[in-house]
């Protein structure tokens, strides 16, 4: 069987060069046969494809999708460099 | 000094713009120009630098009220376009960096902006050199060769303030939170020794998505890790006050 470790780091390099999604700071952990994908998207598009091209590389685990979606707030205070 | 006399810079790195996302962002620039007097834009502008992502950069920041400088990122270099995407976002008006520099008029204010992508390599003590094959030498040029650029440039720049504009990190502090394994492959001490040396008021830089916002280079200059998931609002603005300098 191979180690967890070495399935990780697949799904995560999967996750950079595919081209569905080139996402590169994505956390990817397996207890058991249980995959967790973890980090931040901009939109949710981009989380369902993460959450495809993850289970893809691992079809053989069971894939929880606990990225989040952060949107871009407006613009907040000013800093003053003086 | 009021704060009508400062210079006000608005930065943002690493939108990551994709065809699905037109429209999106340019509604978050929306009265920009009562906030700042320049937009600058530190790489990472599409996902996977494909023309299609590179047009949607274009017409998202085509004709603003305000200046826009920008430099490339790692992931518009991604599908081999990246003078393509350069060229594109030129016809849009956008001022592209590419290791070189430009002069903005701000009101009757000159202000300098030299910059580019920059490159990796690691921090002081703990960095690749040019040494032993020729795959690491070439890599630790790349980034050697791309700082010269810009202590050259920032020392030819005629302008009362001067800010350099990167995509990689000059310094370690910005890049808190990201994991220091990876460090190497997110930035270089080469690029804050060349701007410590030619002198700058400002670095903006992006890159790092789990980093800092805030640090300084070794010679005191202060750096601004702009990524848009560090800042979490659509850009940050600075403001260099113009009697007292940095």
């Amino acid at each position: 069987m191979e180690a967890p470790q070495y399935v990780a780091a697949r799904v995560q390099q999967a996750m950079a060069e595919d081209g569905r999604t080139h996402e590169l700071g994505i956390r990817v952990d397996i207890r058991g046969d249980q995959l967790f994908l973890r980090g931040q998207v901009s939109g949710p598009g981009q989380r369902e494809r993460l959450g495809q091209v993850a289970h893809e590389a691992a079809p053989e685990l069971h894939l929880h999708n606990e990225i989040q979606v952060v949107e871009a707030g407006e613009p907040g205070e000013d800093e003053h460099l003086d | 000094m009021s704060i009508l006399t400062d210079l006000r810079i608005a930065a943002v790195g690493d939108i990551h713009l994709g065809e699905d996302d037109r429209g999106r962002y340019r509604k978050k620039l929306e009265g920009i120009e009562d906030r700042a007097d320049v937009l600058m834009v530190a790489g990472d502008l599409t996902r996977h630098g494909t023309m299609e992502e590179g047009q949607v950069v274009a017409d998202e920041l085509r004709g603003l009220p305000i200046p826009v400088v920008a430099v490339l990122g790692n992931h518009d270099y991604h599908s081999d376009l990246q003078y393509e995407i350069a060229g594109e976002l030129r016809d849009a008006g956008v001022v592209v960096l590419d290791d070189d520099g430009t002069v903005i008029q701000c009101g009757d204010r000159k202000l300098g902006v030299v910059g580019g992508k920059g490159f990796g390599g690691g921090f002081a003590g703990k960095c690749a050199s040019e040494f032993g094959e020729r795959e690491i030498k070439n890599f630790v040029a790349h980034t050697r060769y791309i700082a010269e650029s810009w202590k050259v440039a920032l020392k030819e720049i005629v302008a009362e303030e001067r800010v350099v504009l990167s995509h990689y990190s000059p310094i370690k502090e910005t890049l808190e939170g990201e994991p220091p394994e990876i460090y190497p492959f997110l930035g270089s001490y080469l690029l804050a020794e060349a701007v410590d040396t030619a002198g700058a008021d400002l670095i903006l830089h992006g890159h790092a998505h789990k980093g800092s916002e805030k640090g300084m280079t070794p010679g005191g200059i202060r750096v601004r890790n702009v990524a848009l998931p560090v800042l979490g609002r659509a850009y940050a603005v600075y403001c260099l006050d113009c009697e007292g300098g940095l």
